[in-house]
């Protein structure tokens, strides 16, 4: 059914795509650009891991920055208590919030809906409340200060460079991931739960297993973007760290771009990312970055329900000549259909 | 002990005794229905064995094994497949993907497999063409009338192989030449040596098709029989009109 120049388009913007990130720190000559690529880069992982979930499942996780935070809080502390190596820190961490995922996500996963979402931001309000009181540990609301993984050496350009390719390393092989599960049979099982869950059961998609492994997938991932911001930007503050906006910007990114689509949340990182910069510089340090954000989703729910992949895809289909839309395909069959 | 067998079975909303210690046999082989008046409880045991509600009390064995309570899959991988009464199908995705959600993986390597597998396509394939819907295998389910979305879950509970199918008002909201149609398949399908179970206020489909009915009233059964004997039966007219 696809044909070979689709191939051949999709192959070119993928090359594209990754030349564009390759070299945009080269072209990005000014400091605060190249900060402002790496905020945007490091959503675009969170919204991609938090899409594991979200798009697969369609549990709407609210909270998502429990594990961003945990991954931060637990590279870092790694790092000073224990004297790990950042990188090995950055990946066990990863792997502690991985496990802890477990027990949460079976206890979390069997409510749908709405009481989901719910206990999704229980468990970040939890933690905000642990990391600042737990003083002697977490360093309390005085916040965290990370070590830098690069020598002094390395300028601050330098850093906000390697950064940036290190969060496009991390989001190549999530997108591979999430490729691949895209495909595969318990891709199509956790589709079925999205759909309609106690279907999916009677047809013996085993779906508290498949749930809970696509959770512990997206936490762990999560975590990992959580760990590799934590050391680039050095500092952590559990208000920040803890926070319900950073888990809804993982969710109004997904959604914007699309929760079905691969690059998806990539796209919607990228607008939401860009936005908020730019009506922060419009409008100052004041909230009205905030009410722009707001504005902005509500368009996109209103006109854009499937998000803005799914749309130009169908836009390009209806301008492509030739192209019957799938509706007046299934007219004709329907006609078909009588005439038998 | 063959097939499906039910014991004491007691499942309760509130106060509302939905299903009240039913005991119920069925011929394994055949085609059993099972009717009775709105709200007798019809939907409910179908749940409760299914495993899609946990039953307060009573057992549910099939071929011997206690299958009672088990996790929905479970009971769907020993062979026990079903339709529900408000047909339910995947809405957004296409018929031949509501088809390949219903294939086993086996193991957890073989989960990551590509779902479009050609021999699971072929198969997907195959059955819609036996439902007859195989023009429209790439359209997705929402775009599909109600009767051939009664076919494509026909067809998905086909998909999971099941000995054992319990249908939940196959005839209900589609016209008569889709009821017909229905009815041909299901009589194929039990030949080839699948029990059905079906719940069915369609009274002639109900007595053309079934080889054996259970009659329902306020959660258990108050008749048993072939056919004919159980429509003449005085006890049956009465939880009919009586209410
Ligand atoms: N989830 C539920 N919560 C509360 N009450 C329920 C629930 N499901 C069923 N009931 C009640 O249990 C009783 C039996 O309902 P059930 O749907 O099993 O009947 P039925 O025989 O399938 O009826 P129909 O022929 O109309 O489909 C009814 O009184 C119904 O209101
Ligand atoms: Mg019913």
């Amino acid at each position: 059914m696809r044909s070979g120049s689709e191939t051949f388009v999709k192959a070119a913007g993928l090359v594209g795509l990754a030349g564009l990130v390759v070299a945009f720190p080269g072209l990005a000559s000014d400091p605060f650009v190249l900060s402002v690529g790496v905020v945007i880069i490091s959503y675009a992982v969170l919204a991609t891991a938090w899409n594991f979930v979200g798009g697969f499942t369609g549990y709407i996780s609210l909270g998502h920055a429990a594990y961003s935070g945990l991954g931060g809080y637990a590279t870092g502390l790694l790092i000073l208590r224990a004297d790990v190596n950042p990188w090995v820190a950055l990946l066990l961490g990863g792997l502690v919030v991985a496990v802890l995922a477990v027990p949460v996500g079976i206890a979390a996963l069997r409510v749908r809906g709405a009481s989901f979402v719910i206990v999704s931001i229980a468990l970040v309000l939890v933690l905000l409340l642990v990391f600042q009181s737990w003083e002697s540990v977490t360093g309390g609301s005085d916040g965290l200060r990370v070590p830098r993984p690069f020598d002094a050496d390395v300028l601050r350009p330098e850093q906000h460079q390697r950064f940036f390719h290190l969060h496009a390393v991390l989001l190549a092989v999530m997108l591979l991931c999430w490729w691949v599960i895209d495909r595969s049979r318990f891709g199509m099982g956790l589709k079925a739960i999205r759909e309609d869950e106690d279907k999916a059961r009677s047809l013996g998609v085993p779906t508290v297993r498949y749930k809970l492994a696509a959770f512990v997938v997206s936490a762990f991932f999560t975590a990992l973007g959580g760990g590799l911001y934590a050391l680039w930007f050095g500092f952590l503050d559990p208000i920040f760290q803890f926070s319900i906006l950073v888990g809804s910007n993982m969710v109004l990114m997904s959604l914007l771009g699309g929760v079905r689509s691969l690059f998806g949340p990539l796209v919607g990182a990228v607008v939401v990312g860009y936005a908020t910069e730019f009506f922060k510089a419009q409008y100052g340090d004041t909230q009205m970055h905030l009410v722009a954000m707001g504005v902005l989703l509500a368009v996109v729910v209103l006109f854009l329900p499937d998000g803005i992949i799914p749309a130009v895809r169908g836009l390009l289909a209806r301008l492509r000549p030739g192209q019957a839309s799938i509706r007046e395909v299934t007219q004709e069959e329907l006609a078909a259909e009588v005439r038998r | 002990m063959n097939g499906l067998r039910v014991a004491g079975l007691t499942k309760s909303f509130g106060g509302v005794r939905a299903v009240d210690e039913a005991s119920v046999t069925f011929r394994h082989g055949r085609i059993n229905a099972l009717i009775g008046p709105n709200g007798s409880g019809k939907t409910t045991f179908f749940n409760c064995v299914t495993g899609m509600v946990k039953p307060d009390a009573g057992t549910v064995t099939y071929h011997g094994r206690d299958i009672t309570g088990r996790g929905a899959h479970k009971i769907a991988h020993a062979g026990i497949g079903r339709s529900f009464q408000l047909c339910r199908v995947f809405p957004r995705l296409t018929a031949v993907e509501n088809l390949l959600a219903a294939v086993r993986p086996g193991s957890v390597l073989r989960a990551l497999a590509p779902a479009r597998l050609k021999a699971d396509v072929d198969r997907a394939l195959a059955l819609l063409t036996r439902v007859g819907i195989e023009h429209l295998a790439d359209v997705e389910a929402r775009d599909l009338s109600y009767g051939q979305q009664k076919l494509l879950e026909l067809a998905g509970v086909l998909m999971a192989d099941p000995e054992t199918i319990l249908l939940d008002e196959p005839a209900g909201g589609v016209n008569p030449a889709l009821i017909e149609r229905i009815g041909v398949l299901v009589r194929e399908l039990n030949a080839e040596g699948r029990t059905f179970l079906i719940v069915e206020h369609n009274m002639d489909l109900v007595m053309s098709l079934s080889d054996h009915v259970v009659v329902f009233d306020r959660g258990r059964p108050i008749a048993e029989g072939p056919p004919d004997a159980v429509r003449a039966d005085p006890v049956v007219l009465a939880a009919y009109l009586g209410g």
